[in-house]
């Protein structure tokens, strides 16, 4: 499992704003939704569905919200970053400004963890977050997730 | 009267000197211990002061007193969930173990210094038991914290395991010095004897003790005396009627620190003190008795059999005894590492000198050799070999400016004030909002030397005494409140407690649906705490873990002996394969290194 079989250029937010963790949550739902062709709504329902079994801001100002989505037809992501941080109600208690939303379809299984698994092992790279932090463009925050993939592929 | 005088300065002016020297050594990272050993050293006959000393009876006298109240202190200190989650690894430890270890060694020594097979095993028993002070100190120097059940495991065992060690070097000598005595039945017996009576004697002199403490009215200074003269007539009774007196002790020390009583927080700080004097002055003199030139004689086979404890008695015994426990493979190795040897060998050693055992000297240069390489090799590496194991915890608050202040034990709260230190969550609230904990009072506020008035306060400063009331439980809460958060902030997912929180209220049901993993009717509508707490063994830790399916369940946090949050851990595979994840710790850093 790659990066780049999750995102491409067109699912990378450099400025996303948002004054809050719901509205960073309504915000990507409505990217998500726009990109996929499913409704803001059940996207939406998704996350939080998920966010009452426990918060996905893993700490280091990092959240993974994720979800299954019945009408999808393959995996989806999503990455933003924020103009400000907000509160999260991370493990660290820390703000969060880089969010990777992931959806996977109902029928995904063992493919939705693994994907799960590199985004977090991606994303535990301090070196990589501070890089992503320092680039307000688009295709550099691209170029830096999915490059880093083929070194962490091993 | 000059000799005497001149035998006091030498002795309080080495002591003053250890203290010194072992806070210089502890900011470069050395084992402390082996700097009392040294500076023994230097003092001694080898050494350019060249003391002579030989006086191996004055040694065992010194030595007994100075064991019994450190193990009255590691009995004092060693809380009642430190003796439930560990009582039988450690104890399995305590006693097999140290069998094990001194059966393995019994054999190298045998064969590498040509002895007898009881003199062999002679050499074992005196190497045989970790050092509880070594173990305590080591773990706790470096802000190293550990998986509950590994730490807690490790210091119950230091603890326990050198009455066993002490029976079967008694035993050895006791065979090898009296002519015609065989091995037996009585030698079972006696250990039973031995280790029952000093459990008896231990529980029935501590609730006594427990009892005069409560009862009485003295000065505050004589509280910790009056326990300390208990301990040592605990220790000195049982060994009088043929009972463990090391057991008696320690046992007496966990009744007294697991129940309320008078004076709680001036005994245990004296018997901290008075342990670590007891600690260096049984290193000084252990290194003051020691003729590093006698070694060289049979340096190789020394350092062998140093060398074969920690890398094939110790693992070996430790592999065996915790067979039937929950514990993982980097547990165990790390379990392995931290038989730290301190005083203990050397002191034990001195007993065949002692009671004339043909040859003593060799017994005693082993253990010299062996305690030596221990504290250098294993104590070095006690902190990165956690952290290589990944067996580190996140840190709690390190400087905790906390002092205690006595109440009588029915009051039930205790008092202490903190001192308000920088960057502590305290500061960045009003001081009428402060989130404190129930039942808990503020009593005063003192801020440079004046006691500040509540109305015209407003926040709280760096450097502020503040001086509450609250149940002992809320401690805890107070001083996260008051003290300087952990400097290296540790991401908790480095911590190998799953990838993912899931708070334990959710419905397993949910949790699977959301993951695609199964689920069995009857656990679907129980809550994911519910589950996990029924596949988890009784006493259970931080850290622990449940397979489910392809994933691992991990306990996350715990608040009053319920789990709260649960840590999921998606590729636990990569866990099952140390040599793989060994192997890419290294070369990444290497990797990092050649950047």
């Amino acid at each position: 499992m790659d990066i780049s079989d999750l995102l491409t250029p067109e699912r990378v937010i450099a400025n996303l704003h948002a004054t809050s963790k719901k509205q960073a949550l309504q915000e990507l739902a409505r990217r998500a939704a726009e990109l996929t062709g499913e409704s803001e709504r059940a996207v939406f329902d998704v996350l939080l569905e998920r966010e009452r079994l426990g918060t996905t801001g893993v700490g280091g100002g990092i959240a993974i919200p994720h979800g299954r989505l019945a009408g999808l037809s393959s995996m989806f992501g999503l990455f933003a970053r924020l103009e400000r941080p907000v509160e999260f109600e991370s493990i660290d208690e820390r703000p969060v400004d880089l969010i990777f939303l992931l959806l996977a379809p109902a029928t995904a299984g063992a493919d939705h963890l693994k994907a799960l698994a590199r985004v977090s092992r991606l994303l535990r790279d301090r070196g990589i977050c501070e890089k992503l932090r320092g680039t307000d463009k688009r295709e550099a925050l691209f170029a830096l997730l999915a490059d880093s993939a083929a070194s962490h592929a091993a | 009267m000059g000799g005497i005088d001149h035998t006091i300065f030498i002795g309080a002016a080495l002591v003053l000197v250890s203290i010194i020297a072992g806070m210089f050594s502890s900011r470069l990272g050395a084992p402390l211990l082996l700097v009392f050993l040294g500076l023994g050293m230097l003092a001694g006959e080898d050494g350019p002061l060249g003391i002579h000393f030989d006086d191996f009876r004055l040694t065992y006298l010194v030595g007994s007193i100075a064991l019994a109240i450190i193990l009255f202190d590691g009995g004092l200190r060693t809380s009642r969930t430190t003796i439930k989650i560990a009582m039988w690894p450690a104890f399995s430890l305590a006693s097999v173990g140290v069998l094990l270890t001194a059966v393995v060694i019994g054999a190298l020594a045998t064969y590498l210094l040509d002895l007898s097979p009881l003199a062999g095993l002679l050499v074992g028993a005196t190497v045989a038991s970790t050092d509880a002070a070594a173990v305590f100190l080591l773990l706790h120097a470096r802000g190293t914290e550990l998986s509950k059940r590994v730490s807690a495991t490790l210091e119950l065992e230091s603890g326990i395991n050198d009455p066993m060690a002490i029976f079967l070097t008694i035993a050895c000598v006791q065979l090898l010095t009296t002519p015609g005595m065989e091995i037996g039945w009585h030698l079972p017996l006696s250990f039973f004897i031995q280790m029952g009576g000093g459990l008896v004697l231990g529980i029935a002199g501590g609730y006594t003790m427990l009892w005069v403490i409560n009862k009485i009215e003295i000065a505050p200074g004589l509280y910790p005396i009056l326990a300390g003269a208990g301990a040592l007539m605990i220790f000195a009774g049982s060994q009088l009627v043929e009972a463990s007196g090391y057991v008696a002790v320690y046992v007496a020390g966990l009744v007294l620190g697991n129940n309320r009583h008078r004076a709680q927080a001036v005994i245990s700080r004296f018997h901290d003190g008075f342990a670590w004097l007891s600690q260096i002055g049984m290193f000084l003199l252990l290194g003051l008795l020691a003729t590093p030139s006698t070694f060289i004689s049979h340096v190789w086979a020394e350092l062998a059999i140093a060398l074969g404890l920690i890398v094939l008695a110790r693992p070996f015994a430790v592999w065996l005894c915790l067979l039937p426990f929950r514990f993982t493979w980097r547990e165990k190795l790390f379990i392995s590492w931290v038989g730290l040897r301190g005083a203990v060998p050397i002191f034990l050693a001195s007993i065949p000198v002692v009671a004339g055992v043909p040859n003593a000297q060799i017994f005693f240069n082993v253990a010299f050799v062996v305690v030596l390489a221990s504290l250098a090799i294993q104590g070095w590496t006690i902190a990165s070999s956690a952290r290589f194991l990944g067996l580190a915890l996140p840190p709690t608050p390190e400087q905790i400016d906390r002092v205690g202040i006595d109440l009588p034990p029915s009051a039930d709260r205790e008092a202490a004030s903190w001192r308000v230190s920088e960057q502590c969550p305290a500061l960045d609230i009003g001081f009428p909002e402060l989130p404190l904990p129930r039942r808990t009072r503020i009593i005063a506020v003192i801020r440079e030397g004046t006691v500040m008035k509540r109305e015209t306060l407003g926040r709280l400063h760096i450097d502020d005494y503040v001086i509450a009331l609250c149940p002992p439980e809320q401690l805890v809460v107070l001083d996260k409140l008051f003290s300087t958060p952990p400097k290296k902030r540790r991401w908790m997912w480095e911590d190998d407690l799953g990838e993912f929180v899931l708070s334990a209220n959710s419905p397993f049901g949910e949790v699977c649906d959301q993951y695609g993993l199964p689920c069995e009717l009857p656990d679907r509508n129980r809550t994911l705490g519910e589950v996990m707490l029924e596949r988890l063994p009784k006493a259970f830790v931080i850290g622990d873990r449940i397979k489910h399916d392809s994933v691992e369940l991990v306990v996350r946090t715990v608040e009053k002996g319920r789990i709260t949050f649960v840590g999921l851990e998606l590729e636990p595979e990569i866990e099952r394969l140390p040599i793989l994840r060994i192997w890419r710790r290294v070369t990444s850093r290497l990797l990092a290194a050649s950047r």
